[in-house]
């Protein structure tokens, strides 16, 4: 049985459009909201900050959507395995104007925790904070790391 | 008909759909005064120069990219590459040659100046 790539990409086209149409109807949907049904760690319960983790061989690479935080308003934790991020989005509302429009949510405290596929080296950990979305380098520890064996 | 006729038959009649990173509005607050309107959008890793802003014919249009530079395997993914883009109408009064854009961490802030004309003004009543 050859599978049929065009019925699949339609039927994933269709729930895009529909999601879009959704999203500019009612906003339910107003950021790229697919985690395919599963969650990765423990949240509050709006689930923000938007995360991603990739695995390469030696490091891992954790990225969050953190729009509008300054670097010394997020805090990073890590021991071992478990990362946690945390801190306060501050509510953007300059003074002396009336708002007319409110999506974004107003002062939010968030924190998420993560259990990593991995022990992390942790003195070597770098973060950067570039356009909104917060980048950890979570280089992998030695004891983690995958190791080639020659078959003698 | 054999089954792989059959599916180049229909290869044919729908060509494979161009794949294209997902379009998502971003949530804006709005706010206003006496001397301007403004608006923030969220849009978490869009480089300034991937941010398109248009006002035309009264339509203000907000494009922007977001481009996603992962490293490695994804474990989980909870937001990738997308197109954001969000189009309003602006009222009648604004002065567009005074429009100021700018984009802090991810956030754009956008300033739209009220012309002279359209400002509230208080009359002082003359006596006489």
């Amino acid at each position: 049985m050859y599978p049929r790539w065009n019925d699949l990409d339609q039927m994933f086209g269709a729930m895009d459009l529909l999601r879009n149409r959704m999203g500019r109807v009612n906003r339910l949907f107003t950021d790229f909201d697919r985690s395919w049904g599963f969650s990765p760690g423990w949240t509050t319960a709006n689930n923000w900050p938007r995360t991603n983790l990739y695995d390469s061989e030696n490091h891992l690479q954790f990225m969050a959507a953190v729009p509008g935080l300054n670097k010394d308003e997020i805090n990073i934790k890590i021991q071992g395995n478990y990362l946690e991020i945390s801190g306060t989005r501050k509510a953007a509302s300059p003074e002396g104007y009336a708002a007319q429009r409110l999506e974004r949510g107003g002062e939010t405290f968030f924190s998420r925790s993560y259990t990593l596929p991995v022990d992390i080296n942790i003195d070597k950990v770098q973060a950067k904070l570039k356009d909104g979305i917060l980048t950890l380098n979570l280089p992998k520890s030695e004891k983690a790391k995958m190791k080639k064996i020659t078959i003698g | 008909m054999s089954e792989k006729m059959e599916m180049m038959t229909q290869d044919e009649q729908h060509p494979v759909a161009v794949r294209k990173a997902p379009t998502v509005t971003p949530s804006v607050d709005i706010y206003e005064n006496d001397d301007e309107i403004l608006l923030y959008a969220d849009m978490p890793g869009v480089a300034k120069d991937a941010i398109a802003i248009n006002l035309e014919n009264g339509r203000l249009t907000i494009n922007g990219h977001r481009k996603i530079s992962s490293d490695g395997e994804a474990q989980f993914e909870e937001f990738g590459e997308v197109e954001y883009e969000r189009a309003f109408s602006v009222p009648q009064g604004i002065d567009i040659n005074k429009v100021k854009a700018n984009m802090d961490n991810g956030v754009l802030a956008l300033h739209l100046p009220k012309s002279e004309a359209i400002k509230p003004r208080q009359i002082a009543v003359q006596v006489g």
